[in-house]
């Protein structure tokens, strides 16, 4: 899942420190799960602000809304008109949920609620921890389930580098080495041929934002385009 | 949802199985006394034979001959009996559902069965952990633990090989010790006095006699002429254990003692596997490992999950009547929990919203009572109302504000603390637990006793059920300042419904101090329900400090 957190709230009061009419909006899926975005959030953040903007005699008035999932069109249409009624809208989804929302509703400004951070899982209620960096080329079938491009401070997909030390990462002690983490695990599996080979690096140059479609949908897209 | 009234009542099926983990002393007992009053029992022993896996149950609880009988004739028995399948080397490997509906995974080697339960026993056993390292001593031939001694006493030859001996106890001194341990001790020490030409001191710190006959055994021992030195700190021991010196207070000087054998306490441990089992069946343990929580609310035998049971070591009992007597309430309370597998519960205790739900976990994994699930086919949380204590827990916690819980809704009791923040006294929203606070603000208004003229009790079923959305609304609102009043530490009947309040409280402090508002518009305490005084207290303070600081700026 996509993990969050609220932003500052000095950060979010100068954003919309010329804002009159507020509408915050939440999101019901990752943002929710991971207790930064959904609609509890959106009552929470509301509060914070009224009380901040009464205080310093510049009442706000705000609105909610929390939808299913904000990446998606259908969800946010349910915004249509609703929107037009103020003058700013916090978004409380993934940096995902807040582009789509802005590129919905042009006219109007959009201003981020949360730090999107990354994607991780769940280790306990409001604790979560990182996994995957989205490579687009996932390498956890030779790396034994160990990903080394997020848990490798260098990302190194050839590893260790000379710095592993016994089984800490040099860059800090309570860093595990996730090479050594692969290793143990492929060498308890038998499997340490797997990273005998020289893995080809990840061309990280000249990165566009990356478009998937799924085979059985590109005649859809096909069509969608005439 | 908020016009169902705590009276409609609904009928519910349950499972009427019982499963009974651990074929110990407290396990073959409940297993029989459930057997008994008509329901089938699964008896899962982890060892290859029932009657105390780890160790020789006789020794360990100092059983005499007939209680070791009866004992023998309870294993018998259970065995035998009709109704209860016993299944040794046999542990759990799953464990899901809720109360009165789980579904409990059985590992035997080799197989594996799955089978619903409505209520589940635990029984586990203690471990024993001899304390030589308190002493600074190593286990060897001239240094044993008190099981190494109750072994050299089972066998003939040991009278032979422990005639013309020193025998020094060291006991009292690595643990603060309980009747359980000097029992053992006193056993061993009236054993070995009868040995011609032993000669038997014992080190003690306090000696703990307050249970049926010890008092009888240590006289025993003592007329064998056993000697005991009741010492404030532990006796200087020699590395190698050939030596004792301790400070006599009547002389006045240092006395060593050359023992031959010195015998080291034990500590009745919790149960190695207690955590995983706790883990498994999402029960509170208490600092030690026991399967109880320390909660006043606690009863013997129950555990903050509804049909969920716990006896004898398993919660930290020690002395065969007493895990027998464990053993029969359990079956009581089993009965009474499971009855003839329907039961009556109250509809819409708490309630979730399906198509708010965004099956985050969040509740299922803060309900202290394991009363929250799902199915496969919802893919949504499900509130059980057999296991549910309304303490609405879930409910603050919930992102989607799915859950509402009945009587106690978010529309309700905004209604109720936003109706009436205007006015010339300070208003004062006191969130108050029904289980104390609440009923010690009713006893001081009854008693007459002054409170600030703007108080708004508000009666939340739990400290658990205030939202921290409620806290800095109310504040935002106009409330001139706002307490949360729950029960003391250790005394919450949710467990953890205080604790998730005082959190909440602190997260609104840090935030209202973002917001550039007072946080002492903001307090939390804990009561207990007899205490009218200190709530009038409470409330006249916390006036006084609103006064200083001004009516609240944000009242509309
Ligand atoms: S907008 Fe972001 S947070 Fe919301 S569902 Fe989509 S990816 Fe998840
Ligand atoms: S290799 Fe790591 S970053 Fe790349 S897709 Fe796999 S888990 Fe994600
Ligand atoms: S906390 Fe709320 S959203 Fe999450 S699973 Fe429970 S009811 Fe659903
Ligand atoms: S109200 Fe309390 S007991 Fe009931 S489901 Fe929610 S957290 Fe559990």
């Amino acid at each position: 899942m996509i993990v969050a957190e609220r932003k500052p709230f000095q950060e979010i009061k100068d954003m919309l420190k010329d804002a009159k009419k507020v509408l915050t909006v939440g999101c019901g899926t990752c943002v929710a799960v991971c207790l930064a975005g959904g609609s509890k959030e959106v009552g929470v953040l509301n509060a914070e602000l009224k009380i901040a903007r009464k205080l310093e005699g510049k009442p706000i008035e705000l609105g909610a809304a929390t939808v299913e999932r904000q990446c998606d069109r259908e969800f946010l249409a349910e915004l249509d008109g609703v929107i037009d009624r103020y003058d700013a809208v916090v978004s409380m989804a993934c940096g995902v949920g807040i582009q789509f929302l802005a590129e919905r509703y042009p006219q109007i400004p959009v201003f981020p609620g949360v730090n999107t951070t990354f994607m991780g899982a769940n280790q306990d209620v409001g604790w979560y921890e990182e996994r995957c960096r989205g490579c687009g080329t996932c390498f956890l079938g030779i790396t034994g389930g160990i990903c080394p491009v997020t848990m490798c401070a260098k990302g190194l997909q050839n590893g260790p580098c000379g710095g592993t030390n016994n089984g800490s990462c040099e860059i800090n002690q309570d860093q595990p080495c996730a090479w050594q983490a692969i290793y143990e695990r492929l060498a308890k599996q038998g499997r340490l041929a797997s990273i005998m080979a020289i893995c080809p690096p990840t061309d990280w140059r000249n990165q566009i934002p990356r478009t998937i479609v799924q085979p059985g949908y590109a005649k859809r897209k096909q069509l969608l385009a005439k | 949802m908020t016009d169902i009234k705590q009276t409609d009542m609904e009928e519910i099926t349950i499972a009427t199985d019982v499963l009974v983990i651990g074929g110990g002393l407290a396990g073959v007992r409940a297993a029989a006394e459930i057997a008994d009053l008509g329901y089938k029992v699964t008896l899962a022993e982890k060892s290859a034979a029932l009657g105390g896996s780890q160790q020789n149950p006789g020794a360990l609880f100092g059983l005499s001959a007939e209680e070791q009988r009866t004992v023998a004739d309870t294993i018998q028995a259970v065995s035998a009996h009709a109704q209860v399948d016993v299944l040794t080397q046999t542990r759990v490997a799953a464990f899901a559902g809720v109360s009165g509906d789980f579904t409990v995974t059985l590992a035997t080697a080799g197989d594996v069965r799955q089978q619903k339960v409505g209520a589940v026993v635990v029984a586990a056993d203690f471990t024993l952990q001899p304390l030589n390292a308190a002493y600074g001593l190593s286990l060897s031939d001239g240094v044993v633990s008190q099981s190494q001694l109750d072994a050299l006493l089972a066998d003939k030859a040991a009278e032979a090989r422990l005639g013309g001996k020193v025998v020094a106890f060291l006991v009292g001194f690595g643990q603060e010790g309980n009747p359980l341990v000097m029992k053992r001790v006193m056993k061993s020490v009236a054993a070995l006095a009868a040995i011609e030409g032993c000669t038997v001191y014992v080190y003690v710190n306090n000696i703990k006699v307050a249970a049926d006959s010890l008092e009888k055994l240590y006289m025993e021992g003592r007329s064998k002429g056993a000697i005991y030195f009741k010492l404030t700190e532990a006796p200087h021991v020699s590395p190698d254990g050939k030596a004792i010196t301790y400070r006599d207070l009547v002389v006045r000087q240092d006395v060593e003692l050359n023992p031959d054998l010195i015998v080291v306490e034990e500590a009745l441990v919790a149960d190695a596997e207690n955590r995983q089992l706790a883990e498994l069946l999402r029960i509170d343990q208490d600092a030690w490992n026991f399967l109880q929580s320390d909660n006043v609310h606690r009863f013997p035998i129950q555990t903050n999950r509804e049909g969920v049971f716990v006896v004898g070591a398993s919660r930290g009992i020690q002395d065969l009547p007493a895990v027998w007597t464990d053993a029969e309430n359990t079956a009581m309370a089993v009965k009474g929990f499971l009855g003839n597998g329907t039961k009556r519960v109250p509809k819409g205790k708490a309630v979730v919203d399906n198509g708010k739900c965004t099956f985050c976990l969040t509740c299922y994994r803060c309900c202290p009572h394991g009363a929250i699930y799902w199915v496969a086919e919802s893919n949504k949380a499900i509130i059980s109302p057999v296991a549910c204590q309304t303490c609405g827990i879930c409910a603050s916690e919930c992102p989607m504000d799915a859950i509402q819980i009945g009587g106690f809704s978010d529309i309700e009791l905004k209604a109720e603390f936003l109706g009436n923040l205007a006015g010339g006294a300070p208003r004062i929203v006191a969130f108050c637990c029904q289980n104390s606070a609440f009923e010690a603000g009713q006893m001081a208004a009854q008693f007459k006793m002054t409170l600030p003229a703007g108080l708004q009790m508000v009666k939340v079923p739990c400290a658990g059920k205030v939202d921290l959305d409620y806290i800095l609304t109310a504040l935002a609102e106009g409330a001139d300042g706002v307490l949360v009043l729950t029960c003391h530490e250790g005394n919450c009947k949710s467990e953890r419904g205080n604790t998730y309040a005082s959190w909440r409280v602190e997260d609104a402090q840090r935030m209202l101090v973002e917001a550039g508002y007072e946080k002492d518009r903001l307090r939390f305490a804990t009561l207990a329900s007899n205490m009218g005084k200190e709530f009038s207290t409470l409330l006249l303070d916390m006036e006084a400090r609103i006064k200083e600081l001004g009516l609240s700026p944000l009242k509309n």
